[in-house]
């Protein structure tokens, strides 16, 4: 009789982004801890990007992308700014505001780029006082902070 | 810590010497001898170290104490002073004359022998707690003082202690001694509050302190005025070892009924200043630094920021007009962190200019504002990313001149230069230092034609600095039409803070401050919530104290920009529904939005805390847009 081959994922390794690219932030976290291959793939900037702009529904137009990636990449994107974003308003109560996610997502682009900016160092020497080299970036502090209930 | 030395009297002078509560008079501060050094020991107490054995501190001044004796001797120290003040006037001399003298390096037994040689009346001293005094007329709460300021510090409410003391008419004449505060003073004098005895010395009342009586509370009140100016800056933790306080009568005080007095003995020393008045004046003053110890968070620090304006308009010592400009950067940056409000600002300005600038290929954007710095990332952002790819974007910050000549608004054009490269948006920059908004001209700006370039012009909070002197508010809105600008986006503080009667003003500020202050009791980061009561306490003072030009917080209320606006040939550019739905968004995430309300006025957004207004965010264009070519 003849044995069907086993088939295993990691020999199709298009599917298996097909199916990354559909996880949640946190699964995604959980499969790059799986094997060698499954973290190496989600290193992979372009499927954070789904991550971060799945729940937008026309998709934001080609000009993010070069922007996010040269601000720092969609990973970066999602786990300074979208994440905390979504977490932080999910939990307010909000009915049915359909253009929720889309300021959302806007606002998550915002305070990505202050937070690029602030962490850029000094130009002529100083660059502002606090902001000169300064690792933390304060602007997203807030988000970080939990919240007052 | 600065303290006042010199008003220490040894304490037979107090009986000849009245004070009369409600014209205080050059009151100066009591203590008896023996209370300097108690001061200096509770000073020193709490700056020890706790090293084993004695005490280091007190070791340098040459007084043994043992770390662990403090509280004690502590307690014996206040005892001692107490039997000092009840000897009669002769009954002290023997110390002088007598040639026994006893070493003092010894503090605890020193003060044991103090004690059982001037004794003999207070045998029955009871050093277990006394029954909490019945209450009287006035509602009482007890007092407990934890290590911050921010627990709730009681003091007793003045009006019961004069009116108890008028009652004792007959037995003292000796009225409440009332500490003298200068609000400038760092006198840390949280101490003597901690000490639960007695602040103010009342010969005959003394006696009666150490009959722990129920019966006798009235006195016991009249002792308890916990005089406590406090001092202007910030907190002061003081570790103290309230345990030693259950040998003492507590007082009681209502803190609520104290708040209310306490807006009302603002509003009469306001009143008060404006009719001249300064004795008055300044007896109010005091009664305020000390009513406002006995307030918690938000209203107590807004308390001593008006004491310290009030003060600083009566004593005459008006605040140099803020020259170190990096200084009022950094505040302005904390402020910026802990709240909402600059946020808000930037975002609706924003959001306004972007849809303002909707389909053009070349953009102006003209900055007054340009220590604010944060509001330009992210249109830069939202250029890069609007459909049909970025325009041009050109930036010509004005900035006030920094007072250690760095050339700070070209290290931000840098800054803004590099992040322009990375999202690729084509960005020129200049920097224009001007000491005041109307040195400007349109011609300096190189401004190019309209059908190349549109332009933006963008103020945060700087406008009003203009209304300080006549005229300079004109020509600068006429130097604005002359740049043509597409939109022209303007917030400003949502108050009435340019009044012609100081009474007015005064108040006014004084709600909206306090309203301010509230919002920003939410804050969770300590440092940054200080520095932005500072940033706003500088408002406070300026508004306060200032008078004539040197008075640039010169807030107005939307409705009279809008006369301004509509008299000089604007006409309003409704905020979009954009602006709104960022905005609220944006207060969501912001501490859960809990507190904020953002409102549509007619096609500006306010931004307030719970019912009152604080920012408004407007948008003008000019009225009539004549077809012109380049002229």
């Amino acid at each position: 009789k003849e044995k069907r081959p086993k088939f295993c994922i990691n020999d199709h390794v298009d599917i298996l982004i097909e199916i990354l690219k559909r996880l949640d932030g946190r699964s995604l976290g959980v499969a790059a801890s799986v094997c060698r291959l499954w973290c190496n793939i989600t290193r992979n900037d372009s499927i954070w990007e789904d991550l971060c702009f799945s729940h937008v529904s026309p998709s934001p137009p080609r000009a993010v992308r070069p922007v996010v990636v040269a601000l720092g990449g969609y990973k970066k994107l999602y786990m300074g700014c979208v994440r905390p974003v979504q977490s932080r308003l999910g939990e307010s109560e909000r009915v049915g505001r359909a253009w929720t996610r889309d300021v959302e997502v806007q606002l998550s682009l915002s305070l990505f780029c202050v937070d690029y900016y602030e962490r850029l160092g000094g130009g002529g020497g100083g660059g502002g006082g606090r902001f000169g080299g300064d690792a933390s970036a304060s602007s997203l502090m807030f988000l970080c902070k939990p919240v007052n209930v | 810590m600065k303290r006042e030395h010199h008003h220490l009297h040894p304490n037979p002078q107090y009986t000849q010497q009245e004070v009369d509560p409600p014209s205080g008079g050059s009151c100066s501060s009591a203590a008896a001898t023996a209370g300097t050094e108690k001061t200096k020991m509770w000073e020193e107490e709490e700056e020890a170290q706790d090293c084993g054995g004695m005490d280091e501190l007190l070791a340098v001044l040459g007084y043994k104490v043992r770390s662990s004796d403090m509280a004690d001797v502590a307690q014996k120290l206040e005892h001692l002073e107490e039997v000092m003040g009840t000897v009669q006037e002769d009954g002290l001399s023997h110390l002088a004359s007598d040639t026994v003298h006893y070493n003092p390096s010894d503090l605890s037994t020193w003060l044991e022998t103090m004690i059982s040689e001037l004794n003999p009346p207070l045998s029955n001293y009871d050093p277990q707690p006394p029954p909490p005094p019945p209450p009287q007329q006035s509602s009482v709460t007890s007092l407990s003082i934890d290590d911050s300021f921010l627990a709730p510090a009681e003091s007793s409410s003045i009006s019961d202690v004069y009116s108890s003391s008028h009652h004792h008419q007959q037995q003292n004449m000796n009225t409440p001694r009332v500490f003298e505060d200068s609000s400038t003073d760092m006198y840390n004098y949280d101490l003597k509050a901690a000490i639960p005895g007695k602040v103010v010395y009342n010969n005959s009342s003394l006696n009666q302190a150490h009959n722990i009586d129920s019966s006798s509370s009235s006195s016991h009140r009249n002792k308890r005025l916990k005089l406590k100016p406090s001092s202007i800056n910030g907190p002061f933790g003081v570790p103290i070892p309230s345990e030693s306080s259950s040998t003492r009568p507590v007082v009681l005080v209502d803190s609520q009924e104290n708040g209310v007095r306490l807006v009302h003995t603002l509003l009469a020393c306001a009143d008060a200043v404006q009719q001249d008045n300064l004795t008055i004046a300044e007896a109010l003053v005091n009664q305020i630094s000390f009513l406002a110890v006995s307030q918690a968070g938000a209203m107590r620090k807004v308390a001593t920021y008006f004491a310290e304006g009030l003060a600083r308009r009566i004593y005459r010592l008006y605040p140099q007009n803020p020259l170190d400009h990096s200084f009022s950067d950094i505040l302005q940056m904390h402020f910026y962190e802990t709240c909402p409000y600059l946020k808000f600002a930037h975002f609706t300005a924003n959001q306004a200019i972007l849809e303002a600038f909707e389909g053009r290929k070349r953009v102006h954007v003209i900055d007054f504002s340009m220590n604010q710095r944060m509001q330009w990332p992210t249109l830069m952002q939202a250029l890069a990313l609007r459909p049909g790819g970025p325009p041009a974007f050109r930036l010509t910050g004005i900035g006030p001149p920094a007072h250690d000549n760095s050339d700070h608004l070209q290290e931000v054009g840098w800054k803004l230069a590099q992040l322009a490269e990375t999202i690729h948006v084509e960005f020129e920059y200049r920097g224009f230092v001007a000491k005041s908004l109307d040195d400007l001209d349109a011609s300096m700006l190189e401004l190019r034609p309209n059908e190349v370039e549109s332009v933006a012009v963008n103020s945060v909070f700087e406008l009003h600095k203009l209304l300080a002197r006549p005229g300079a508010i004109e020509k600068v809105l006429s130097v604005v039409k002359q740049m043509k600008p597409e939109i022209f986006t303007i917030v400003e503080q949502e108050a009435s803070h340019n009044g012609p009667v100081f009474l007015d003003r005064f108040n006014e500020s004084l709600h909206y401050y306090s309203t301010l202050f509230d919002s920003l009791e939410g804050s969770l980061n300590t440092q940054d919530k200080m520095m932005s009561e500072v940033y706003l306490g500088k408002q406070i003072c300026n508004v306060v104290a200032c008078e004539g030009v040197d008075r640039v917080e010169r807030h107005e209320t939307l409705n009279q920009w809008r006369n301004r606006m509509g008299s000089a040939g604007f006409v309003p550019a409704h905020l979009g529904s954009n602006a709104y739905k960022q905005a609220s968004t944006l207060l969501e995430l912001f501490a859960g939005g809990e507190g904020y309300r953002v409102e549509e006025n007619n096609g500006c957004l306010l931004l307030g805390w719970h019912t009152r207004p604080l920012i408004a965010t407007s948008a003008w264009k000019l009225d009539c847009k004549p077809a012109m070519l380049a002229l």
